[in-house]
């Protein structure tokens, strides 16, 4: 990451797949950006999610300010339960951390641009992106380096609930069952809802049967 | 005042220049403060759409999406071609930058801000604003213009020169020397050289305070 400046297409940033979902483009992470958060989502078919709904006070969330541009095709967004029509060139800006904000495409290949900051802080990486990063090796199966990712980002920042069930669900896959269950066990404490989370995630499965697993309350 | 806004890129007032481009600003449009962003528009091929600079004085990163048309980018000499849909990352504040448009209607999106720290407005968000409303005649526009950025900077030199010069042209010429000699106080020879050569100073440079 030591290149004075970087050129990319859009269309050549990331390569991480889920048909079932919009594409997500990391550009942050693949250009290295340090002082601003900035992706982008493309649908595959009309009607598709695009900004899943979320607020930025979340666990997940980095209490930004964001701000949306449509590059392509024609969106609906409700922000704070009123909807806005965004055809390309359509900028839509949230202040306010706590509204509830969402995308849907109403075109095929409708691609949205997300910059993101907290107001009045340096930037910081968002905890849901930070995992999106190491989730990236579970749909490759890289399960060690899943592991070897989600721990490095523990000893970043402990405090992280996701980043704890991550971790433990990585361990789970590559069978160290021990750590997978007393970084599930933390994960709990700091996240009750984990542990119904927990109940049903197949990544779990290969430890559930442990009479040390948490069961359900 | 409510917590989020929209409006299209068409929408928001575009101002001249510098140079040849328009300068559509958005973060002053929904007042961001987390990071500046700024598009700019070329109406025609050939003009610009990014300004040659650099950002030494700001540190700032900067991450340039060509958002519609065509721009051919110059990184401290190399050429870059950026067709729409391209994201121009600049890591090093120090590289020399500049796009010219290759179609009309380029349309290049700005995003900038300093890792590490949290962001501040640009001073020079203000003094471009000035401009473009100044030039266009209405000196006491621009001077509003620049008094909005000392709420930000309040001991930034360039703000306290830019202001001199809108005072002189205005005829306002105590004013114009308070702040010509403010600037030269805070930020040194540079700004007693082109207050020097600037026409714009013209009507006080015979006064005794002139900075010489």
């Amino acid at each position: 990451m030591s290149e004075r400046w970087v050129v990319r297409r859009l269309e050549d940033v990331g390569d991480f797949v889920d048909e079932e979902r919009a594409r997500w483009f990391p550009i942050r992470i693949e250009l290295g950006i340090g002082a601003f958060g900035v992706n982008a989502w493309r649908a595959t078919e009309a009607g598709q999610e695009l900004i899943e709904e979320h607020d930025e006070v979340g666990g997940g969330a980095g209490r930004h300010e964001e701000l949306y541009l449509v590059l392509s095709g024609r969106a609906t967004f409700t922000v704070d339960g009123e909807t806005v029509d965004a055809p390309a060139g359509k900028l839509v800006f949230v202040g306010d951390p706590t509204l509830k904000r969402a995308a849907r495409a109403e075109e095929p290949s409708t691609t949205i641009l997300v910059a993101g900051g907290k107001r009045g802080e340096a930037f910081s990486i968002s905890p849901w992106e930070r995992n999106s990063e190491g989730l990236r090796f579970f749909a490759t199966q890289e399960y060690d380096r899943a592991v070897e990712f989600f721990e490095r980002a523990h000893r970043e920042d402990p405090s992280q609930a996701g980043v704890l069930y991550n971790l433990a669900c990585a361990e789970s896959l590559s069978g160290r069952v021990d750590d997978a269950l007393g970084h599930l066990a933390r994960a709990i404490e700091l996240q009750p809802s984990f542990r119904e989370a927990a109940q049903t995630d197949a990544d779990l499965d290969s430890i559930r049967a442990d009479a040390r697993f948490p069961g359900s309350l | 005042m409510k917590g989020w806004q929209a409006a299209s890129l068409a929408e928001i007032e575009d101002l001249p220049g510098p140079g040849t481009l328009r300068w559509t600003p958005v973060r002053r449009h929904f007042d961001v403060r987390a990071f500046g962003v700024n598009a700019y528009t070329a109406q025609e091929a050939g003009q610009d759409v990014v300004e040659e600079h650099s950002e030494q004085t700001l540190g700032h990163e900067e991450l340039y999406v060509v958002v519609a048309g065509h721009a051919r980018f110059t990184l401290d000499g190399e050429e870059v071609d950026a067709p729409a849909g391209t994201l121009v990352y600049i890591r090093d504040p120090t590289v020399r930058r500049a796009a010219v448009a290759q179609g009309a209607g380029t349309t290049v999106l700005a995003l900038g801000g300093k890792p590490g720290e949290p962001y501040v407005v640009s001073g020079w968000e203000f003094w471009f604003a000035a401009t473009a409303k100044g030039q266009a005649g209405d000196h006491d526009a621009a001077i509003a213009e620049i008094d909005a950025g000392f709420e930000h900077h309040p001991d930034h030199p360039m703000l306290f020169y830019q202001r001199a010069c809108w005072e002189a042209l205005a005829g306002r010429s105590e004013a114009a020397l308070d702040d010509l000699g403010r600037a030269v106080e805070l930020g040194g020879e540079t700004f007693r050289e082109w207050a020097g050569e600037d026409e714009d100073l013209d009507s006080i440079r015979a006064d005794a305070r002139f900075p010489g």
